[in-house]
């Protein structure tokens, strides 16, 4: 008889399991794993096989970070499978409660014609693209039966100023509801500032409206991006922000920039022009498919790759600014970063699985047309229809929100059953984002490996990951953007 | 000139399904046939019109690396499969979205 089991005995003996965790490269010598509530680990390509076979010693330096982040247990463990689900029950509270952002579209008209616009503006003149009350009131009464204790009313043009009157209409009406309703409301109009006058200054900081407006450059750059008569933008984009800050206190305006070719070699020059001006941040947005950014190809003039530099030069400018005590953040990295190191989720509709069209955020435009998400109105003016959910003055609250535009959208383009999404390790902190890919390849689904989108997130997701592991302050600095109060 | 690579696999050691994943995944540089014949997958894999031979090298070997990832991440999906839906049935079971 032996002495001694067979080795096989002890194997079977091993005391962990594994929990449900997807991997993919990083690199040549390293994969990340996630689990399901977004928890991530780099570790050494010859490691991976032997955590999934059960044969890593349990004397690996490994074991405990594995554990403590739910990637596996030991056997019998409850603990673990209990953090597990109230960690995903955390990332998708937002589900349950609902529409928060809606988008009044109040006039489509505009005083500036960028050849990137994304909503197709019209001129100044043409009232036929202004929202009427009719329509606001109708829109007042949907707003209201969101169950969502928040709400954030966002007006949006065109430039919603040359329709100041219905901006001021919906605000004193949603308040008046709101007496009874009791909301969480907030009002926000997305501005060029360039029409703002006391008036409206006056108005906004008697109701805590909060600006939100867009800023590309320096004057050279922002007035070539964003061109209006007189081509003054810029200089008037830095006289309204004086003012409105003056007014409604220095937090109280924001900036989003967009990235055309002109863009491309100036990241410094552009994040440089935001420090000038004060912002502690900004998006380092790319172009969308959408309106005239496609008629005037101004969408085909420079590629992700070439994006990509650009964002990771931006990135590393603002890595260095804050390590020399400068606070800046590059917004969708911060985004991104509060969902790889935290349980939550910042409802950021591009990234959000299921699709935040409808369902985090909907629109009523100028004439009626409902629409799942911002992207799918300006998808409208460019005659592709898809994403109507119906008219506000035709079609009641469950006819809209329970319509097969949106409820198919949302199912078909679901990231946990869509082709290689599923099997993705960075599905977690990605988004479905069926209108993009409507926009681009006809299919809310699409066929990932040939999307632009994937393409651009899953190498932010890996270049954020990979500045993390190579850098401990680096690291310290993300911690802080995803934890921000 | 058309570039076409044979790729054999033993039908006891990979799952179809990998090799379709794997194939799909590919699909910006590749085009993969999967015949399944003698109990060997036979894939035969075309580079796509315009790239040229260093890039369809470089492609046949990330989809033998892909193929190797989707084995082990079919394997890892199998023995998970269970656990996974107990912690959704923890995490959904008090969201209050269900009626008790």
């Amino acid at each position: 008889m032996s002495k001694f089991q067979k080795l096989e005995f002890y194997a079977q003996q091993r005391p962990y399991e594994l929990l449900p965790f997807k991997f993919d490269r990083l690199n040549d010598d390293e994969y990340v794993i996630t689990n399901m509530a977004g928890e991530f680990l780099v570790i050494p390509v010859p490691m991976l096989e032997p955590i999934i076979s059960k044969t890593l010693p349990l004397s690996s330096e490994l074991i405990p970070t594995l554990r403590s982040k739910q990637f596996i247990r030991f056997t019998n463990e409850q603990a673990p499978l209990q953090l597990l689900a109230l960690k995903i029950r955390t990332r998708l509270s937002r589900l349950a409660e609902f529409t928060n952002l809606h988008i009044f579209v109040v006039t489509l008209r505009c005083d500036h014609s960028c050849p990137y616009c994304q909503v197709s503006r019209q001129s100044e003149s043409k009232g036929e693209f202004d929202m009427t009350t009719e329509m606001a009131d109708k829109s007042l009464d949907f707003v209201f039966r969101s169950p969502n204790s928040a709400i954030k009313i966002e007006f949006q043009g065109g430039e919603p100023l040359l329709n100041f009157e219905m901006v001021r209409y919906v605000v004193l009406e949603a308040k008046k509801r709101n007496v009874k309703e009791g909301r969480d409301l907030q009002f926000v109009i997305a501005t060029t500032l360039s029409l703002l006058t006391d008036d409206v200054l006056d108005f906004c900081k008697q109701h805590n409206i909060v600006l939100s407006s867009s800023l590309d450059g320096p004057l050279d750059l922002h007035n070539a991006n964003r061109p209006r008569p007189g081509r003054d933008s810029h200089q008037r984009f830095e006289e309204g922000l004086q003012k409105a800050r003056a007014a409604l206190g220095y937090d109280q305006v924001s900036a989003l920039m967009t990235t055309t070719d002109k863009s491309l070699p100036r990241a410094r020059d552009i994040i440089d022009e935001y420090l000038r001006l004060g912002f502690d941040g900004i998006f380092l947005r790319t172009l969308s498919p959408y309106g005239f950014a496609i008629k005037t190809k101004k969408f085909m003039s420079y590629d992700t790759e070439r994006w990509l530099e650009f964002y990771k030069e931006g990135l590393q400018y603002i890595i260095e600014l804050n390590k020399s005590d400068i606070r800046f953040v590059e917004q969708y990295s911060s985004l991104v970063l509060t969902k790889m190191l935290t349980s939550g989720d910042p409802g950021f509709v591009d990234l959000m699985n299921p699709a935040g069209a409808g369902i985090a955020a909907i629109v009523f435009n100028y004439d009626g047309s409902v629409y799942a998400s911002d992207e799918s109105r300006m998808l409208a003016e460019m005659g592709d229809h898809t994403f109507r959910l119906g008219n506000i003055l035709e079609h009641s609250y469950e006819e809209i929100i329970l319509s097969d535009q949106l409820l198919d959208a949302l199912e078909n383009s679901f990231t946990l059953s869509a082709p290689m999404c599923s099997d993705c390790a960075f599905e977690p902190y990605c988004g479905a984002e069926p209108v993009y890919h409507h926009a681009i390849h006809k299919d809310v689904v699409a066929r990932k490996p040939e999307s632009s989108f994937c393409k651009r997130n899953m190498a932010i997701f890996k270049h954020l990951i990979e500045l993390m592991g190579s850098d401990e302050q680096t690291k310290r600095i993300f911690m802080g953007w995803a934890n921000r109060c | 000139m058309a570039c076409s690579h044979t790729l054999i696999f033993d039908e006891r050691l990979y799952d179809a399904q990998v090799l379709q994943k794997a194939a799909y995944r590919s699909i910006n540089t590749l085009t993969v046939d999967i015949i399944s014949e003698e109990g060997r997958f036979i894939c035969v894999l075309s580079l796509n019109i315009g790239l040229d031979e260093p890039a369809f090298l470089s492609a046949i070997q990330e989809f033998k690396k892909d193929v190797l990832d989707y084995q082990l991440r079919h394997r890892l999906a199998v023995e998970t499969q269970p656990i996974k839906n107990l912690i959704l049935g923890l995490a959904f079971s008090k969201t209050g979205l269900i009626s008790e």
